[in-house]
């Protein structure tokens, strides 16, 4: 090794060394964004209350790095219709996208996205005070990982392709002032929860539970709520259809009692009207995602502010709270990868983490749960926490073929039991071939 | 053929041709390539290249799915009822105000409002007049004293809501091309009528309609072709639900298309929605086709 290299390396490692103090690491910063400057990356993003937050603390990015930023925002239901065109293209418009945890695997099958390791590797881009670590497991485990167990679990097989930006988990959150007029206490297991509904509409006047009940998507996603902690699953360990087992059929008969003791019109509701509904005090609980959180607290949206508990979302057999939401990944034909990438870490990073939890966006880092701040203004991030601990990353099957099997399948016979148009049993024995042939079409089970 | 003649002909393929051409590219292309994809299995995001031959499958997978011939029903249910009413409707608003009387111009244009509505922002508005506990449509009903009703969340009711949104947005389209044909007719016609001692009812029905036949039967051909395509409106409204209850045949081509991922598959019933309306536009054009009587001379 010449004197020049020796010089160079040592130089190199007191200078990594030395990034822990501000200053120089302003310095290191500055040299990684220096090759990118006046670029602009473009962002597939949807209307949603975490990426309206995150709009916000994006000039900030702008102004330290002098990287632009242009945001193509759809609303949620159409976005990955336009994402697919797009990053079917030799070269696409979009250098991140933000998508919903339902496709990653989809992206990934099709070839559709970049894995993050290559990226975190590299010295030229990476932070190295980045803290992968600090993220909620869950989050990362659920939102980021592809190729592992059952093609989507953390494993070995797993490989990195996005990060969790817009994550969620389901917690209960209910009326203190209702529950202490009554007498009630919240529900801490699902027999609790059952026993509570009638009574509380009763009492109350209003409806007990708030939920999602549009056929497609929304009914399933209520299903799945109860099916979890209840003990169920969709898929047994060989992909054979078990969702209408007497958990799976357990947890329908409990949302049709939901809807039928909950608000007017749980069977057309989706995420919007469940919310409204809590928020508008036309129901004493919630238990949904942790989106509400924001929610209730704002006067223009809510009529029940300081109105609000939150707990834990009940235990059944066991806890399993959802997991799921959003997260940000780079297309394979993103045209400015490095860049996109530069922003990605920006955005996931301790510092602009607590940014957009503070504009209302949902946090991912255990450093922003714990940050003094954040907790004064979010007194509901201790449930929170404590939620963290029982997310189901299995919570759903992330296989490519589950929007059709969640929509045009499980959809169509859950929602026509919340109508009372098929018994519970019925309704989910007679999806079960449709699922199958859906399996056997994917290559899951022989045909 | 003489030299002049040709030269007409050459002429006449000259200023014709372009129209022809843009024709081509613009209707029949899409719906060949339509018809070609019905024969390839090809998912969304992937290249063309990896589509597979799959022949005739997808047309007998689609023909043998019992969730498309319900679709296929619900289709000509809705088709049926809402193009009926809104013919109804519009002919009679056109009716009581082809007059002159005050204001008239007012009416019109109020008249013909919703039909420059995009219908995403109709389905939006209906969706929130229909909500169970803050629509407009049940505080309406609690002023009779009628118990609030689930419209979106009850199968019956919600492919009523998504009847009556139809009726509304596209009434007044009926209403001005009724309104456009009655302008039209002659009046010294309708003063002989009026002579020979036939009333408003009889010259309504002897005079008036016969003398817009041809702009009745144009109107009924392109609402029954929208009410085949609707889509937006339900999409926003119930998304096909409850169940599949209004799930009509383009919703159903949109999930099987990007939900399904089976895009050959979407094609197959692309072509036989297709085939049904053009079944149906003929049915229609048969009871009076303005094409066929200027061939006549007439």
């Amino acid at each position: 090794m010449k004197r020049r290299d020796l010089l160079k390396a040592g130089g190199l490692a007191g200078i990594l060394a030395a990034g822990q103090f501000p200053l120089i690491k302003g310095v290191l910063a500055q040299d990684r964004y220096a090759k990118y400057r006046g670029q602009t990356v473009v962002m597939s993003v949807p209307s949603h209350p975490h990426y309206d937050a995150m709009t916000k603390i994006l000039p900030d990015f702008t102004q330290e790095t002098g990287i632009k930023i242009e945001l193509d925002k759809v609303s949620l239901a159409r976005i990955k219709d336009k994402q697919l065109l797009e990053m079917a293209k030799p070269q696409g418009d979009y250098d991140l996208a933000c998508y919903v945890v339902m496709w990653k695997t989809e992206y990934v099958k099709k070839n559709l996205i970049e894995p993050l390791e290559p990226f975190f590797q590299n010295a030229a881009l990476a932070d190295p005070g980045y803290d992968m670590g600090d993220i909620v497991k869950g989050y990362l485990e659920v939102q980021g990982l592809v190729g592992g167990p059952k093609g989507y679990l953390p494993g070995p097989g797993a490989k990195l392709y996005g990060l969790p930006y817009g994550s969620e988990t389901s917690v209960l959150a209910y009326r203190k002032d209702i529950f202490e007029k009554h007498g009630f206490k919240a529900p801490q297991t699902y027999d609790d929860l059952q026993k509570l509904l009638a009574p509380l509409k009763d009492k109350s006047g209003i409806g007990a539970l708030s939920s999602r009940g549009q056929a497609g998507h929304q009914c399933v996603h209520a299903w799945l709520l109860h099916l979890n902690p209840l003990g169920g699953e969709v898929f047994d360990a060989n992909w054979n259809p078990v969702f209408n087992s007497q958990a799976g059929i357990d947890a329908l008969k409990l949302l049709k009692e939901i809807s039928d003791t909950g608000p007017a019109g749980i069977p057309g509701y989706g995420q919007g009207e469940l919310i409204n509904a809590f928020l508008q005090g036309q129901a004493a609980m919630y238990l949904d995602s942790i989106l509400i959180m924001g929610q209730v607290k704002d006067p223009a949206k809510s009529k029940i502010v300081g109105q609000v508990e939150y707990a834990l979302h009940p235990k059944g057999v066991r806890y399993a709270s959802q997991s799921g939401g959003l997260g940000l990944a780079m297309p394979k034909n993103a045209k400015n990868k490095d860049a996109a990438f530069l922003l990605l870490q920006w955005l996931t990073s301790k510092a602009a983490d607590i940014k957009v939890t503070k504009a209302g966006g949902n946090a991912i880092r255990m450093s922003t749960l714990n940050d003094p701040d954040i907790m004064k203004q979010y007194p509901e991030f201790g449930i929170l926490k404590e939620q963290l601990k029982y997310v189901e990353p299995d919570w759903r099957p992330i296989i490519a073929e589950w929007d059709e099997i969640n929509i045009q399948a499980l959809g169509i016979g859950i929602s026509e039991a919340l109508t009372g148009k098929k018994s519970p049993e019925e309704a989910l024995n007679g999806i079960v071939p449709k699922v199958t042939d859906i399996m056997k079409r994917g290559g899951y089970l022989k045909g | 053929m003489t030299i002049d003649s040709r030269s007409n002909t050459r002429t006449a393929w000259f200023f014709v041709l372009p129209a022809v051409i843009i024709m081509f590219v613009a209707c029949l292309y899409p719906v060949l390539s339509a018809v070609r994809l019905g024969f390839y299995d090809w998912s969304m995001g992937t290249p063309w290249a990896q589509a597979k031959w799959s022949g005739w499958d997808s047309f007998e997978i689609v023909f043998t799915d019992p969730a498309m011939w319900r679709s296929l029903w619900t289709t000509l249910e809705f088709a049926a009822i809402s193009v009926s009413a809104e013919m109804f409707l519009g002919i009679a608003l056109a009716l009581a105000l082809e007059g002159h009387i005050r204001g008239m111009a007012f009416f019109r244009t109020l008249f013909i409002l919703p039909m420059m509505v995009a219908p995403i922002a109709v389905g939006l508005t209906w969706r929130y007049l229909f909500d169970a506990q803050f629509g407009l449509v049940n505080a309406v009903l609690a002023v009779f004293d009628i118990a609030a009703k689930g419209w979106l969340a009850d199968e019956t009711l919600a492919f009523a809501a998504i009847i009556v949104s139809d009726i509304w947005q596209w009434t007044p389209f009926v209403f001005i091309m009724v309104i456009a044909g009655l302008a039209g007719v002659d009046s010294t016609v309708l003063e002989a009528a009026r002579i020979d001692g036939a009333r408003w009812w009889t010259i309504t029905r002897r005079v008036k309609l016969p003398m817009i036949a041809h702009v009745l039967a144009i109107t009924l051909v392109m609402r029954l072709i929208d009410a085949f395509r609707v889509l937006e409106v339900i999409y926003v409204l119930t998304f096909g639900g409850p169940g599949d209850s209004t799930e009509v045949l383009s919703m159903h081509i949109y999930k099987t298309a990007f939900i399904g991922q089976k895009l050959g598959a979407a094609s197959a019933i692309s072509v036989l929605l297709l085939v049904v309306v053009m079944f149906l536009t003929w049915l229609a054009l048969l009871m009076s086709n303005p094409l066929a009587d200027g061939e006549n001379g007439q």
